[in-house]
Parts: structure tokens; C-alpha cells; sequence
């Protein structure tokens, strides 16, 4: 996709997007399961950037993301802080936990990053499971939504309101997102996945590359969360389980790993499907269960990345001369799956 | 051929599980040469390559190079100062077009990879041109629009000697670069190796097992034999050495040659 | 405070006895093919029920013990020729992520069949009571369930090592290609690597059931410190999971003695430690990145 098609695009999709509070009464559909469309759609990013683009095996993220949302859960119990200043607590507690892990994460590769990732993940979960007194245990924590805007404007945030900052993030973050994959950093992350030996032998240290990505699959994971937890008005340790992070990375899956499209889509289907399914049967779990195998087993490019190859093997069958002018700076897709 | 010695490994062991892969083995290149590690299948020589190019880490000895110990040094700082090298397999980014291959290891090189700006104007140009430059060299440029995954054998290999130069090497590690070619991809090579030290001014460090090519290629030939030093010379004493001639199954390997 | 040392000790050895098996199970099934099972804790799951059925239509707890593993280990070959199989090929976590599917499938489907509530299942009476020592008194059946899976590990030692099948088995872990060269139908070996690891599931499974008590989440709760013990004891080696399960056990019951709020995070700490002085794990093969 040239550039200007691909601004064309996202035009396109935030203009219909900015629809939402008017589509949705019409499909019977709730505002907030949009607002939890967008805010989910941050958690994949994040796991797509690690996992997608990088070839880590991300399994963990759900702890940021719980980090996020607990972040904003107790600053606002406890400090009584407004609307930005929590989602900016719950990021810097991701932050601070990508910090805290990397160290450790950056020791291995493959199936040991994953299983860490995980348990890592775990530790912050039995945390917040056993702190019952501070962070409610498991029941979790009940807190009220505080009001956008310093001291004196208090502009309180409904639903409606919500979507919107929710939608302005999300834009924010896929520009964002956009940046860093197509940046020359975003480049050596792709083949590190590729050959992460030959990236070294080429004088660059991986290390500081994946430690970087991961800070800032941390800070998109946090603030997803923290934005979850203040559309939920509540923070609960499952969020921080493995489980929650094998979603977001079924979610990758489904939309297209290494393609940028594809966090949303992915969301989008798993949100609303998870929705939808769950008001015919209470066995929506085996439905999700079955469509992760059957992604796994058939379909691991993803909607988007299958969309993707598509294209490129129209593009190849004609006769694409080798001498034809090249740009260097053209979008790589990489979407090939996990 | 100067007299300056680049490389100096020196004692250098490795062990796998009990068996010693590399036993005490000491080798200097000297500046500017063709050198040559050669011996029979299993006789230590990657194990050794991977101990210089920091893939692994030795149980004993030293390695130097350019005057400073770099034996636990990162392998990733080896090639900032300095060294270059290939695999048996050749070690590529199969997804990527030919043209990003080279120009990654270039933009690492010009301390462009680590950005968040991909750089324009006079910076890129520079970039440009030497990626232009790296590709006329091996003679990919027609290709570079091309997935290296789609690429021939042989120029697969051509690809990774391309990568290794893009961060101006003063030393290149060959490990097996003939293996897996045909006749025709073989000859190429060699022209390309021979370009390395004519028109480059690098020093050449290689493994190999076609010994017509060692022989016709190298100055200077170090012989391994189940990980100890066998032998060191020219061309003409090595093919001549009964120990050589023996630790290879058959004379006919060198007799022909 | 002495006093409760001794069955804590004794405790955490079972616990650990536990772990060790479990994570015997992941680490075979792990470095043969390099599949991630994370529907392990489901198959342990499903013996258990297995067991608690058989038990209630009138067998004895002793066929229940063996018969169970067995079906279990039969759902599992199945499950390892149509979905794990055609995985060999990718990369590790595209079996962690198929797997993690099949365990959301597979707890679902306990809460369907057995009941969302957890179902009673207790060891028959020939087992229950205590044994005294004077100084301590010991559950009869905690002796019980170490009693098994010191055969159980011991079995798996001598069938590895003194048998000529369990050495193609070790021998495919080094080079599959070599193995298959030699005439060693692969296919076959796979589906036997698999319920192997299968059946030590499920007879942690249905031991587990008996002590803990069975629900449908049963079996997540032995995965992860399984997958800890693996890490601690070092990837590609069976007897790092044995050592890292006793002392991960060990290490939970002694910090429930002295801090039971760091309980569960405490092998998570020690992994950290493991990680820290020692990167591969106690007894894991060295990396490749220099």
C-alpha cells in the first residue's frame, strides 16, 4: 500500500469509527462494548510489536495490562487522582515492570522467554490475589471513574465521552505504532525475527533492541489496561493471569500477526464475538477454545495477513521486472503468521 | 603480505561433554593474506571459527585481534571492530528482499539502525550509495528487488558475503563458502574472495574442503586434525606434508591437486 | 515450631514428588518434538474425573489408579496424531498456543459433564488414617502417594535407561533423523513419547484428585509450578526436573511455615535466583548467545 492510500484508509476507518455512539443503537449494540473494542485493540498492538514483528514468544503481557489497570484502580482509591493522571499511573507501573522484568526476559530466547513471561505474569497476579487489604483480593477492586481535566474543570466522563478519549488513544497509538514498525529500529526488529545470529554478526547488540521493544510493549499494554479499568470501573486479579494474555494473543492471531490492521481487527471479533456468543450459550468458552486451535492449525496468518498474501502473490504473478525502480523506503508487510 | 599479525588465537580449547572439539590449537593471520584452515571432517575447524567470531566462548586460551583481547569480548562488538563473517549455511533474512539484507548491516554500521527516524537527505544518500556500491560488488544489483529466500544457492551465498562487508570489515571469516555450489557458482566465488584482498585490502580467513581451491586461493594454510594443530605452511608444503596426505582419507585428495 | 517442621519437610517432598512428575511429563513430551504442552494440567484433569467415574460406578480406587491414566493416555495419542503432529514442523509456541486452546475447550467441557462445583473424591478407606512415629504422625496416604511416584519416576528411570526402546527414545531427543535412518518407525515413537508423558500426568492426576480434591481448574493449579520446575531444573534435562520439583516443593512448604503470604510467589522468587547465577537452569544446556 502506497502511503497516501494507507492515510486514506485510516482516514476512512476513524471517520466511521467517530460514527460509533449513532451505529451502535442501531445494531443493539453497546457503546461500551466499542470503547472495549479500541481499548483492546492497545494490548494486542503491544503483543503484536513483541510477537508479531519481533518473533518473541509475548505470553506475559496480560501482567502490564493488570499493572495498567490496577495502576489507575489504586491511584484513584487511594490518591484520589483524576482521569489522565491515573491512565498516566497505570502506564508508568508498566513501564516500571518491563523495567523490572527485562533484565531477567533478555537472558533467554524462545520457549524459556515464553514460560518466563508467564510466570512473571503470575507473580504479579498472587500479588494482587493476597493483598486483599489494598487491592481487594479476589474480588477485586471496586472504584469510581474520576473526572477528566486539572482541579478545576471537572468534566465528568460517561459512556459517550468515554468512547471518544478511548478512540483518540487509539488513533494515537496505531500512528504510533505505525512509526516505530516502519522505522529503522522497527526494521531490526523484523529480522531479528527472522535471524537474530545475523543481526548480531551485522555489529548491532539485540539485547538493547528487544529491551526497548519491550518498554514499549509494556507502556501500550499499560495503558490499555489502565483505559479497561476505568471502562470497567474495576480491577481484578484474572486480568493478570496467563489466560488473559493467551487472548490478547488469540486476538493477534485472528486479525493477522505482524500486519497493523490486524490488533484491531482481532479485537473487534473477539470482543464482540465473546458478546454476541455469550448470550446464546454459557459455553462460549469451548467456542473459543475451538476457533484458537482451528487458527492455529489452518489459518495462522490471520485475517489481514491472509488478506496480505493475497495481494503480494497478485502483485508477483505479473511481470515484475527485477530492473524496475525500487523504493527502498516501501512498507515491509511481513504478515506471514506467527 | 605484511608482517602484522591481525588474529592471534593461542591455546585455544573446546570442549563438548568430554570430547575436546579444538585442543590447544594457536594460529596467527597475518595481515593482508589469504589464509587457509583446512582438515578432515570433525577436525574442530567452526568450533574454532565460533571461538574467534565469538560465537562461543573458549574453556582456555586467547584470542586477539587488532592488538586487543577480545576472547569474552560480545560477538556483536567483534564486528565493530572489525570482523566480518558467513556460515556454512548461508545466515540471510530469508523474508527480506536482497536489497534490505545489505542494507541493514549498512545502516548498522553508519549508527542509523537504532532509530526511530528513518533518515533522509545527505545521510541516506550515503547509505544509498553504499548498498549500491556493496551489491555492485558481488554483482546482485539486478537482483536486489528479490527475496533472498527465492534466491539461488549461490547467490544466497554472494547476499551474506555482501552483508558481512556492510560494516567495513578489516578481517573476513569465511566458513565454508563453496559448500552446496556447482561448478560454475564455485569459480564465482573465488573471483569474489580474490577481489576481497586485490581490491579491498582485506585479510581472508577461511574454511574449506575443496582443496583445489585451497591450494590455488591461499597463502597460507593452517591443518587441523581431530582438534590439533597438524601442520602450517604454503600451498606447496602442505600439499607436499605426509602427515597432511595422511590425515585425509586418500592421497588422490592431493595428489590431483 | 520444630514441631511442625517434620511434616513440612515431609510435605514439600511430596509436594515436590508431585511437581517432578509433572514436569517429567512436560520436559519428555517437551524435548523430543519441542511442543509446549499447556494442556497438560487438562489431561491430569481428566484422569481425575475419569477416576472419580469409574470409582463411583463400583471399581475399586487400585483399577482406577492404573485405568484412568490409560484412557487418558488414549485421548492423548489421539490428540497428539491429529493436532500436535502436524505442529512438529513450526516454531514451539505454535504448539503452546494450540495446546492453551485445547485447555480452554477441555475445561469447559469438565464443567459440562461434571459440574461446575468441584466433586468429592477421597482415598478408599485402606489408605486413610495416620501412621505414627513417635515423634510425628504421617497421612497414610500421603506415604502412599510418595510410595507411587518414586516407582513411578524410578520406572521412568530404568525404562530410559535399561531398555533398548527408552534408549531410540533418548537417542531420537539427540537426532530424529539419525534414529529414523536406522529403521525406528518415528511416527510410532512419537504417539509412545507422548502418552508416556501422558500417563505421568495422569497418575498425578488422579493422586492429586485424591488429596486435593477435584474441580475443573484442577489441573492449571500443578501446571505452572511445573512449568517453573522445568525452567529451574534446566531445559532438556530430566533429572533437572526432578531435583527442581523437590526443591520448589520444599521451597512452598517451608515459606508456608515461616511466610504464608509469599506461598505462591515463593518458586517464582527462587526461579529468579535460578535465573540470576545461572541463566540455562540448574542443569540445562548452554545457550548460543555470546
Amino acid at each position: 500500500m502506497t502511503q497516501g492510500r494507507e492515510i486514506a484508509v485510516f482516514a476512512i476507518a476513524l471517520v466511521v469509527l467517530a460514527f460509533g455512539p449513532l451505529i451502535c443503537p442501531l445494531i443493539q449494540l453497546d457503546i461500551t462494548i466499542l470503547s472495549e473494542v479500541l481499548v483492546t485493540t492497545l494490548a494486542v498492538l503491544s503483543v503484536n510489536l513483541l510477537l508479531g514483528y519481533t518473533g518473541l514468544p509475548a505470553f506475559g503481557n496480560a501482567a502490564y495490562f493488570g499493572l495498567g489497570a490496577y495502576g489507575a484502580a489504586l491511584s484513584v482509591t487511594y490518591l484520589h487522582v483524576n482521569f489522565e493522571f491515573a491512565v498516566l499511573v497505570g502506564a508508568a507501573a508498566a513501564v516500571a515492570g518491563g523495567l523490572l522484568l527485562g533484565p531477567f526476559l533478555l537472558r533467554r530466547r524462545g520457549i524459556y522467554f515464553g514460560l518466563l513471561s508467564i510466570a512473571f505474569g503470575q507473580v504479579f497476579y498472587f500479588i494482587a490475589y493476597r493483598y486483599t487489604d489494598v487491592t481487594g483480593g479476589e474480588d477485586g477492586m471496586n472504584f469510581p471513574r474520576p473526572s477528566l481535566g486539572p482541579g478545576f474543570a471537572h468534566i465528568s466522563i460517561k459512556e459517550v465521552q468515554f468512547y471518544y478519549i478511548a478512540l483518540i488513544v487509539f488513533a494515537v497509538a496505531m500512528v504510533a505504532f505505525r512509526a516505530v514498525v516502519r522505522s529503522p529500529f522497527g526494521r531490526t526488529l523484523v529480522a531479528i525475527r527472522q535471524n537474530e545470529v545475523r543481526v548480531r554478526y551485522l555489529g548491532l547488540d539485540t539485547d538493547r533492541f528487544i529491551f526497548v521493544a519491550l518498554l514499549i510493549s509494556a507502556l501500550m499494554a499499560g495503558v490499555s489496561g489502565a483505559l479497561f479499568g476505568l471502562l470497567i470501573n474495576f480491577a481484578y486479579p484474572l486480568i493478570l493471569d496467563w489466560h488473559q494474555s493467551g487472548n490478547f494473543v488469540l486476538m493477534m492471531i485472528l486479525g493477522g500477526a505482524g500486519t497493523i490492521w490486524g490488533s484491531l481487527v482481532g479485537a473487534l471479533i473477539y470482543v464482540i464475538g465473546k458478546d454476541i456468543i455469550s448470550t446464546i450459550t454459557p459455553l462460549w468458552q469451548i467456542f473459543l477454545g475451538a476457533v484458537f486451535v482451528a487458527c492455529v492449525l489452518g489459518f495462522p496468518r490471520g485475517i489481514v495477513g491472509s488478506i496480505g498474501a493475497l495481494v503480494r502473490r497478485r502483485a508477483v504473478s505479473e511481470d515484475v521486472s527485477a530492473n524496475e525502480a525500487f523504493d527502498a523506503n516501501a512498507p515491509i508487510e511481513v504478515g506471514r503468521g506467527v | 603480505m605484511s608482517d602484522e599479525i591481525l588474529l592471534e588465537a593461542n591455546d585455544i580449547t573446546k570442549a563438548f561433554g568430554g570430547v575436546r572439539a579444538v585442543d590447544d590449537v594457536s594460529i596467527a593471520v597475518r595481515e593482508g593474506t589469504i589464509h587457509a584452515l583446512i582438515g578432515p571432517n570433525g577436525a574442530g575447524k567452526t568450533t574454532f571459527f565460533n571461538a574467534i567470531s565469538g560465537f562461543t566462548f573458549p574453556d582456555h586460551g586467547r584470542v586477539t585481534f587488532r592488538g586487543t583481547d577480545v576472547t569474552r569480548t560480545r560477538n556483536w562488538r567483534r564486528i565493530e571492530m572489525g570482523m566480518g563473517r558467513t556460515f556454512q549455511t548461508p545466515s540471510v533474512f530469508p523474508e527480506l528482499t536482497v536489497d534490505e539484507n545489505v542494507r541493514l548491516g549498512v545502516r548498522a554500521h553508519a549508527k542509523q539502525a537504532f532509530r526511530l527516524r528513518t533518515p533522509t537527505g545527505a545521510a541516506a544518500a550515503a547509505v544509498d550509495a553504499r548498498v549500491d556500491e556493496l551489491l555492485g560488488f558481488v554483482n546482485l544489483t539486478a537482483q536486489r528487488g528479490r527475496l533472498v529466500a527465492e534466491l539461488a544457492h549461490g547467490s544466497q551465498r554472494l547476499c551474506e558475503i555482501a552483508m558481512s562487508l556492510s560494516t567495513d570489515p578489516v578481517l573476513v571469516l569465511l566458513d565454508e563458502p563453496m559448500a552446496g555450489l556447482a561448478e560454475a557458482e564455485t569459480e564465482r566465488i573465488v573471483g569474489v574472495i580474490r577481489d576481497l584482498r586485490e581490491r579491498l585490502g582485506l585479510t581472508v580467513f577461511f574454511v574449506e574442503h575443496n582443496m583445489r581451491v585451497v591450494l590455488s586461493l591461499a597463502e597460507q594454510i593452517t591443518v587441523l586434525d581431530r582438534g590439533r594443530l597438524l601442520a602450517e605452511g604454503g600451498p606447496q608444503e602442505i600439499a607436499a606434508n605426509e602427515e597432511v596426505r595422511r590425515a585425509y582419507l586418500g592421497r588422490e585428495v592431493l595428489a590431483s591437486a | 515450631m520444630l514441631h511442625d517442621l517434620a511434616p513440612q519437610l515431609f510435605n514439600g517432598l511430596v509436594l515436590g514428588a508431585f511437581y517432578a512428575i509433572v514436569a517429567l511429563g512436560l520436559s519428555l513430551i517437551m524435548n523430543l518434538t519441542g511442543t509446549i504442552n499447556m494442556a497438560h494440567g487438562s489431561f491430569m484433569t481428566l484422569a481425575g474425573y475419569l477416576a472419580y467415574s469409574l470409582v463411583l460406578r463400583g471399581t475399586s480406587f487400585w483399577f482406577a489408579l492404573l485405568a484412568a491414566p490409560l484412557i487418558a493416555v488414549m485421548v492423548g495419542v489421539a490428540v497428539e496424531r491429529t493436532l500436535v503432529r502436524p505442529l512438529y514442523r513450526r516454531e514451539p509456541f505454535y504448539s503452546l498456543l494450540m495446546t492453551f486452546g485445547l485447555s480452554l475447550i477441555a475445561e469447559e467441557a469438565f464443567r459440562l459433564i461434571w459440574g461446575a462445583n468441584g466433586v468429592p473424591f477421597s482415598p478408599p478407606a485402606a489408605l486413610a488414617g495416620t501412621v505414627s512415629l513417635g515423634f510425628m504422625s504421617f497421612p497414610v496416604f500421603r506415604i502412599f502417594i510418595a510410595v507411587v511416584l518414586i516407582i513411578a519416576i524410578a520406572a521412568l528411570a530404568f525404562f530410559l535407561t535399561r531398555t533398548r526402546y527408552g534408549l531410540r527414545l533418548r537417542a531420537a531427543v539427540q537426532d530424529t533423523e539419525m534414529i529414523a535412518a536406522l529403521g525406528t518407525n518415528t511416527q510410532v515413537l512419537y504417539a509412545v513419547n507422548f502418552g508416556l508423558g501422558i500417563f505421568l500426568a495422569g497418575i498425578a492426576g488422579v493422586l492429586a484428585a485424591a488429596m486435593l480434591g477435584l474441580s475443573s481448574t484442577s489441573g492449571n493449579a500443578l501446571l505452572m509450578p511445573a512449568f517453573v520446575t522445568v525452567i529451574i531444573g534446566g531445559m532438556g534435562s530430566l533429572f533437572g526436573s526432578v531435583i527442581g520439583g523437590l526443591l520448589i516443593g520444599l521451597t512452598i512448604s517451608m515459606t508456608t511455615l515461616f511466610i504464608p503470604a509469599a506461598s505462591e510467589v515463593s518458586m517464582y522468587i527462587l526461579m529468579a535466583i535460578v535465573l540470576m547465577v545461572r541463566p540455562r537452569g540448574l542443569f540445562g544446556e548452554e545457550g548460543i548467545f555470546g
